[in-house]
């Protein structure tokens, strides 16, 4: 939605108001905490610190929100509890106090849209994080830090707390250290216990100090959904909770099914189906090449014989496909002799199955494959900082692309993006400032752009983007969106430096004819203008 | 019912600085008739005479809160079917659903984007006359 500058202007001044007015809210809140449990003042401070939630994020203090809700949260726990607050529960208290003075101090810039929508959840949309704890100044950071992405914590310092909380349907993720004063596996051992007794339906992921087998088994046998090592790297555990708690559902596994018999092939479509994997039957062998680029499978499900070729052929011609070495292939035939089998293996395939097969042995047998591929494919796919693509992948997917958009008639664009004076960040303010700047640039890719297009880290500071169906006016209207967005960005140095940083960006369009490489050294040479230019802007390739 | 399009609001807010915010997001660029109340009592009042098409009502208010001053707005005849749209800091799917309960045709979170909160309205709006249609 476009701004006027009067709705601006008039929007600045009650901002800058809201400001003025927020040292005497502080004060006010400091006071009635102080103050104690007297004459409902714990009421007073709930209702003080629920306002501060319900206005911050809308005059431009996201943090101060998230801070005044643990607040609130806290408070109307112990109230509900018909108590006043213990003294942990004081101590934290008196930290979220303090971290709403902080939180004033630094507002964020007022951009006319969102330029990180993330900051700003609708508070429908937030979800509910037990975190069981007692480190209560780690417990405090991780709930505030995570506080900013939209997820609400609420603490309990003992598993014993955890065991009497009432249950909570918007309970989406339970956190859980291992090591408590109650026992070296108190964490482990409270999950197995509630979940006996049928009373946790939420993913638990451990959090902990212990990095030997046996805490590793006990965190198994609980049933857990991650494990992450102390100290916590919260960008790695908000990737967890956004994977366990994403509202999509997951992309469906795909299963690619080569199998002359149609009707047979069919019926075992309809069985991977039934486990909601998607399928898709290729009869004629010879079209594998056409299937495997436009399906992009996940595990290709082969017959041994097959008019034209073998699967066994079949399987050593995938193997070669640079973008096919991982995919599992399975074999689905009458085949009894093992060292046909083998062969068979040898040139590629993963796995032997035998048929005819009952329907769950070949639903069982699909998935844990598909389950260890995706697993693998990211590790190998992904920038481990980022999240991203790798270069590697990037090249690959661009190639994919315009392979499709050649055969389809259709377009495409890929954008090139090189954050600007990246040395100097570096040299000024260290390489974890620096690392955290291209996070933050990886964050506002990853949420600002559409599902379609593909993202890819593809060098130290040099970002490439993927746009389908996309022609390039198209594509520069969005890539200056994001600039403008990114370079209003603030980047924290330490509490009191901030600075801002900002990219610049190369964009070249698929045209019938250029190949990927094409593509890419176009795209390139248009960054380069735009640095030469003066940065911090787009530029489209000369075509 | 007709098709009718969203036009007069009355709000009741007991937070100046929100109202302020709500102010323009409503008028300059939702380009609503907005009557601002600052508690219940004045919301049970005004509302008559002022015949909103929507009324928008902050949950945490002190003296009469959301909810009673929604009851106590069902009581008055001529307010009996107005839509009522809560705005609260506090969303969990469980309040939702009890806010609904109460006769809420839906909740908005708060803290709001002033720039897109008339959006959200006439979607609420659209939905709410979808709903009433047979």
């Amino acid at each position: 939605m476009s701004t006027t500058p009067d709705i601006a202007q008039q929007l600045r001044v009650l901002r800058e108001n809201y400001a003025r007015q927020l040292p005497d809210k502080l004060a006010l809140i400091e006071q009635t905490f102080r103050n104690g449990d007297v004459d409902g003042e714990l009421q007073n401070l709930r209702f003080l610190a629920h306002g501060l939630a319900g206005s911050g994020a809308t005059f431009g203090y996201p943090g101060l929100s998230a801070a005044a809700r643990q607040l609130e949260t806290l408070v109307d726990g112990a109230l509900c509890a018909g108590r006043v607050l213990n003294t942990e529960e004081n101590h934290t208290a008196a930290k979220l106090v303090e971290a709403l003075g902080h939180e004033t101090r630094t507002p964020v810039e007022w951009i006319p849209t969102p330029a990180l929508p993330a900051r700003v959840t609708p508070d429908a949309a937030r979800k509910l994080i037990y975190l069981v704890e007692d480190d209560t100044e780690l417990a405090l950071d991780v709930a505030l830090q995570l506080g900013h992405f939209g997820y609400t914590v609420r603490t309990f310092e003992t598993p014993e707390k955890l065991l009497e909380a009432p249950a909570d349907d918007s309970l989406a993720v339970v956190l859980m250290d291992i090591v408590f004063p109650q026992g070296e596996l108190a964490g482990p051992e409270a999950i197995v216990k509630m979940s006996a007794a049928k009373r946790l339906q939420a993913p638990v992921i451990f959090l902990s100090v212990r990095n030997d087998l046996a805490a590793r088994l006990a965190t198994t046998r609980a049933g857990a959904a991650a494990y992450l090592m102390k100290p916590i790297d919260i960008g790695a555990l908000v990737g967890e909770l956004d994977e366990l708690v994403r509202d999509h559902p997951p992309e469906p596994y795909r299963v690619l099914i080569v199998d002359d018999n149609g009707p047979l092939a069919e019926h075992h479509a309809f069985t991977l189906q039934s486990a909601g994997i998607s399928t898709e039957v290729a009869t004629d062998p010879m079209a594998i090449l056409a299937h495997l680029d436009d399906f992009k499978p996940d595990l290709v499900l082969m017959d041994m014989y097959m008019p034209g070729c073998t699967g066994a052929e079949l399987a050593a011609v995938v193997r070669q496909l640079k973008n096919y070495v991982l995919v599992p292939i399975v074999f689905l035939s009458t085949e009894s002799n093992t060292s046909r089998q083998l062969t068979a293996m040898r040139l590629g395939g993963d796995d032997f199955l035998t048929k005819p097969i009952a329907p769950e042995h070949l639903i069982s047998a699909v998935s844990i494959r598909l389950r260890r591929y995706r697993v693998l494919r990211a590790h190998v796919e992904r920038d481990s900082l980022t999240g991203l693509l790798n270069h590697a992948a990037t090249k690959d997917r661009l190639a994919t692309e315009i392979a499709r958009s050649t055969r389809q008639g259709s377009f495409c664009c890929f954008a090139e993006l090189d954050l600007d004076l990246f040395k100097q960040v570096n040299d000024t303010y260290g390489h974890l400032i620096g690392d955290r700047v291209l996070k933050s640039l990886a964050e506002l890719l990853k949420r600002r752009l559409r599902r379609g297009d593909i993202v890819g880290r593809i060098g130290g500071e040099e970002f490439g983007i993927i746009l389908p169906n996309t022609k390039a006016a198209g594509a520069a209207a969005l890539l200056d969106e994001l600039r403008d967005a990114f370079s209003q960005v603030r980047q924290y140095a330490s509490i009191e430096r901030e600075f801002t940083a900002t990219f610049s960006c190369g964009i070249a369009e698929y045209r019938g004819g250029s190949s990927s490489n094409d593509i890419y050294v176009l795209a390139d040479k248009a960054l380069y203008r735009a640095k030469q230019a003066g940065r911090n802007r787009v530029m489209l390739a000369e075509q | 019912m007709a098709d009718k399009s969203l036009q007069r609001i009355l709000y009741v807010e007991d937070e100046p600085d929100i109202q302020a915010v709500a102010r323009i997001a409503l008028e300059a660029v939702g380009g609503f008739e907005l009557h601002v109340c600052n508690s219940g009592q004045e919301a049970l009042d005004a509302a008559p005479s002022f015949d909103p098409d929507l009324i928008l009502l902050d949950v945490m208010m002190p003296g009469m809160d959301g909810p009673s001053t929604l009851s106590a707005l069902r009581e008055l005849p001529a307010l009996s079917k107005t839509p009522v749209v809560f705005m609260t800091a506090k969303v969990q799917n469980a309040e939702v659903a009890h806010y609904r309960q109460l006769g809420a045709v839906d909740v908005i979170a708060k803290p709001f984007d002033p720039m897109t909160l008339s959006t959200t309205l006439h979607g609420i709006w659209k939905t709410y006359l979808d709903e009433a249609r047979p």
